[in-house]
């Protein structure tokens, strides 16, 4: 079964470095999404993988066979790697029918008149999209003409399937709708996803391991929980997660192997740490990282005045300013502060990441509590 | 051991790569491209310059070049040309003339296009659509139709050769002759045949730019005028510098015009100056007006790249057109559209009335006696010129049928290789081999026509190919080259390259993808990179006067031949060309939809 291997890919444009050395293993049937800001290199990676770019260094496996090698000279066309693509504007053939659109790569792959026919149908049913079989793209509304080029994608059963931002050209209703059917079609076809995006909420919904750039870099390549729980640095901490996390400098001493005193908000804490920490003695700048949903309001020891409330109805996403400092905390329910109100709060739980101030890599995950 | 295995990776590499680089087909094409089109480009360049300093067999009969013999080498060609006594009237004469006559037309195309480009975007003028196609229509007819028009409508008894013209039998009118003959007449009929170019380029600026830009302005309360003058203009100016640009190469190149209206007046340009030394034999002289031409329109694109930063940049302006309000022009509405209409009218009908009525003339210029003798005579008619009737005259058949042959072979050949050349420059944009393909192909357009044809002059003899209908396919295909590689680069770079990918994926073989995939969605851009050679060729007179003869006479020479003389069959035979060229238009407008004008019209 087909495993993606990559190892050391460049590729450069000019002297433009698009993607950098980069490593990674995608299994047989993971659903793996690509996640970055825009210029991030992930499109281009998900193309080099297809075949439709060619890198400038480095080896691409598929299964047993080397499908690129810069070393060897090796190139197999796209053609030849049995793989789907779904493309993000669809590239529906604008010039045939639905049927015809999804008929035509099986015609090409030589399968017989009938069995495309039962192909084609199945796939249209699959879609829900068996009324518009006579019609031209041009004649379908945008979430019709993404079914269409799913099915399209999907007739001649790859083994692989890449899709580059397939759903951001729907609305946002159609798009959450989008993103159910595709998991579930995961499931059902059996067969590798590979998934661009830049949507951080459509990475850590879909994914079984989520692989996140920046600038051609490889940031960490996880399942989204982990990504989420213990980012491997200050970079994949902010891109993941909606409201953002937190991000306090602090600065941090040793206290013993596992413990830290850290102080921030013009304040002494105690950090305990779930490994060892890695910490110089002295004085140490750090970063301490804070998910909203651990800033806990109400009964704290921490003082801050409401900056401005937003409740969402399920939430309620409240901003407050210690200091300099500007916080961002989530509270269950409808709860409504007027501004300015002074507030004092506590930050739980076990998932505060500690980075270091200059690399801003994780050094530890652990607990803060007042000292 | 180490070492043998990596010699061995090493050529294995090499293989394995070069194997990668040509199963691309677009690596294919530009490859081949580039070599084929160096050759037919370059080559005829070098051998152009290297014949100005030769001695060519009817020069030998100049004093200085006694005693030489043909094929020496010699600097009196040049000497003869810029430093003799001579020069003045074969050199800087016809220079100070043909850059004059260009300026004058550019000046009147811009003006007269520009004015009715901005009726027809920007006020609320009747009749928009009317206008838009019937003001193309000088730019579809040949060059040449509307200076014999001219000279048909302005003659009288008092100038040039004595018959009486359209308005002289009408209205007993007689014009001076610097009206009829000369820089003046030149340069406005230039300028008609070349405004429908500036309609096309501001037209299309002013209907792409975003209407928002002008809104802004009106908001922030500025008034109509003003807006014009520092919104509209300012943005139009790169479409202003290109025509201008673009009309005076095409001027300084114009061959039948100055050919048709110079005459009598001893008005001689470059091209027409360069002809007589060609037919002379001079080809040394010849030659070097040749170079001085195709300096001429290097310098002209250098600045126009220059100024306007890129080729193209004049179509970058672009946004949604929104709903723009039309400047209220009140009872004018309809008077500006009356009086373009006219205009359009005596630009583009009364030609062909004329021509009408000149053929049937039994005494040229004389309304008062018709006759249909000179279509349908089987015998030579009455005139004594030894010409049958336009329908029975053998040579019309020879040149009707070499004209429609060339045209089609020019069309096939250049509108397929640039339909190849645009889609493997924008599969592999940005590469060297990309950016030398697509400036080979766009050379040729920077040649003025006689200078080219001048060219492959020059390497018939040497290719053994002298007099033959394939020099005259050949020299047809690459001139026209820039117009199909043009219009295929647009098509393609407009094609997100995913529609190809698309069916790449599930192993469409490549010719398939542009057959069944590429062509059909881009048909009317690839369509009308066959039409556009097609209809050139049709009416090309400047490229082929130099290559064309005995039996590979084509329409355009045979006018051209008969023009001087045969008033009344050269009448007819024109009205034939300007019909053929029409009805092929219609035809193509018809069955593609592609049109010059698309986009711009009402």
């Amino acid at each position: 079964m087909p495993e993606i291997r990559l190892e050391h890919v460049t590729k450069r444009f000019d002297k433009f470095v698009a993607v950098e050395d980069l490593n990674m293993v995608i299994e047989d049937r993971d659903f793996v999404t690509l996640l970055g800001p825009s210029g991030c290199g992930k499109t281009t990676t998900l193309r080099m993988i297809a075949g439709l770019e060619s890198p400038t260094e480095g080896r691409i496996t598929i299964g047993d066979q080397v499908v690129f090698d810069a070393a060897e000279g090796i190139n197999i066309s796209p053609a030849k790697r049995d793989i789907g693509f779904l493309f993000q504007n669809y590239a529906l053939w604008p010039h045939m029918t639905v049927y015809q659109n999804i008929a035509f790569g099986l015609e090409n792959l030589k399968w017989k008149k009938d069995s495309i026919r039962t192909r084609v149908d199945e796939m249209l049913k699959m879609l829900k999209i068996e009324q518009f079989e006579k019609r031209y793209p041009s004649e379908l509304s945008g979430g019709q003409q993404q079914r269409v080029a799913i099915a399209r994608t999907l007739a001649p059963r790859p083994k692989v399937l890449f899709m580059d931002e397939p759903l951001s050209n729907l609305d946002a209703k159609l798009r959450l709708e989008m993103r159910t059917e595709l998991k579930r079609l995961h499931a059902d076809t059996d067969s590798t996803f590979v998934y661009v995006t830049h949507d951080q909420l459509e990475a850590m919904t879909l994914a079984t391991k989520v692989c996140l750039m920046q600038t051609g870099v490889l940031q960490q390549y996880d399942p989204p929980l982990t990504v989420y729980n213990n980012p491997a640095n200050r970079f994949v901490a902010d891109f993941v997660g909606n409201p953002t996390m937190n991000f306090v400098k602090a600065v941090a001493g040793k206290a013993s192997d596992k413990s830290a005193i850290i102080s921030m908000f013009g304040k002494l804490f105690r950090f305990d740490s779930q490994s060892s920490l890695d910490l110089a003695d002295g004085e140490n700048d750090v970063i301490i990282g804070i998910r909203p949903e651990f800033i806990r309001l109400g009964n704290g020891t921490i003082d801050g005045k409401v900056y401005a409330t937003l409740p969402s109805g399920m939430e309620t996403m409240v901003k407050l300013s210690v200091g300099n400092e500007t916080l961002t905390s989530v509270a269950f329910g409808s709860v409504d502060y007027p501004f300015n109100m002074p507030i004092d709060f506590e930050i739980i739980g076990n998932g505060i990441v500690m980075f270091d101030g200059k690399t801003e890599k994780n050094l530890s995950l652990g607990s803060v509590s007042p000292q | 051991m180490t070492e043998n295995f990596t010699a061995v990776s090493g050529k294995r590499r090499v293989m394995n790569s070069i194997k990668a680089f040509f199963t691309q087909p677009a690596n294919i094409i530009l490859t081949v491209s580039v070599v084929l089109l160096g050759f037919f480009t370059i080559y005829p360049l070098v051998l152009l310059v290297l014949d100005t300093t030769k001695v060519h067999i009817a020069e030998v009969m100049f004093k200085e070049l006694r005693g030489l013999k043909v094929g020496q080498f010699t600097f009196f060609h040049w000497y003869r040309m810029l430093l003799s006594d001579m020069s003045g009237v074969y050199f800087w004469n016809p220079l100070k003339n043909a850059v004059l006559m260009s300026v004058l037309a550019s000046f009147i195309a811009i003006i007269y296009g520009g004015v009715v480009a901005f009726l027809i975007t920007r006020t609320d003028i009747k009749a928009k659509k009317f206008i838009s196609s019937v003001f193309i229509f000088p730019y579809i007819m040949p060059s040449w139709t509307l200076a014999s028009f001219w000279k048909n409508f302005f003659q009288n008894p008092g100038i040039g050769s004595g018959t009486g013209g359209f308005l002289f039998n009408l209205l007993g009118v007689r014009v001076s002759e610097g009206f009829v003959y000369g820089l003046v007449p030149c340069a406005i009929v230039l300028g008609l045949h070349y405004a429908p170019f500036a309609y096309i380029l501001i037209g299309g600026i002013l209907r792409n730019m975003d209407a928002n830009l002008e809104e802004a302005a009106t908001i922030l309360k500025a008034s109509r005028a003003k807006i014009i003058r520092k919104i509209t203009l300012p943005i139009v100016l790169p479409a202003l510098l290109s025509t201008f640009l673009l009309v005076f190469s095409s001027s300084m190149s114009a061959y039948a015009v100055p050919q048709f209206l110079g005459g009598s007046s001893g008005f001689t340009v470059l091209t027409t100056t360069m002809k007589q030394f060609i037919n002379s034999g001079w080809y040394g002289q010849g030659y070097i007006m040749a170079i001085f031409m195709i300096i001429f329109g290097l310098v002209i694109l250098a600045i126009n790249q220059y100024a306007t930063g890129k080729r193209k940049s004049f179509t970058t302006v672009t946004g949604k057109s929104g709903q723009i309000s039309y400047i209220k022009m009140g009872g004018w509405k309809y008077a500006a559209a009356a009086i373009i209409i006219a205009l359009c009218i005596f630009c583009s009908v009364l030609p062909l009335i004329t021509f009408a009525l000149e053929s049937l003339c039994v005494i040229p210029g004389d309304y008062s006696t018709l006759t249909l003798e000179f279509w349908i005579s089987k015998t030579t008619t009455s005139s004594g010129n030894g010409i049958r009737g336009l329908f029975y005259e053998p040579q019309v058949w020879t040149a009707f049928k070499n004209s429609l042959l060339l045209s089609g072979t020019c069309a096939l050949f250049a509108g397929t290789v640039g339909i190849l050349i645009g889609y493997s420059v924008a599969k592999r944009r940005g590469t060297f081999l990309a950016k030398a393909a697509d400036n080979l192909a766009f050379l040729p357009y920077l040649m003025p026509s006689m200078a080219l044809g001048a060219a492959f002059l020059a390497i018939g003899g040497p290719l053994g190919l002298s007099k033959t209908f394939f020099l005259l396919a050949l020299v047809g295909s690459i001139k026209y080259l820039p117009f199909a590689s043009r219009s295929g680069i647009n098509a393609m770079l407009q094609l997100s390259g995913e529609i190809e990918e698309a069916a790449l994926i599930v192993n469409v073989p490549w010719w398939k993808r542009m057959v069944r995939v590429i062509f059909p969605i881009q048909r009317s851009t690839f369509i009308s990179g066959y039409l556009l050679p097609f209809t050139s060729c049709m009416r090309e007179l400047s490229l082929f006067t130099l290559l064309a003869s005995g039996s590979t006479v084509i329409l355009t020479t045979l006018l051209e031949d008969w023009q001087a003389w045969w008033t009344q069959s050269a009448n007819a035979l024109n009205l034939l060309i300007i019909i053929t060229v029409l009805a092929v238009n219609f035809i193509v407008n018809k069955l593609t939809g592609a049109s010059i004008d698309k986009g711009v019209g009402g």
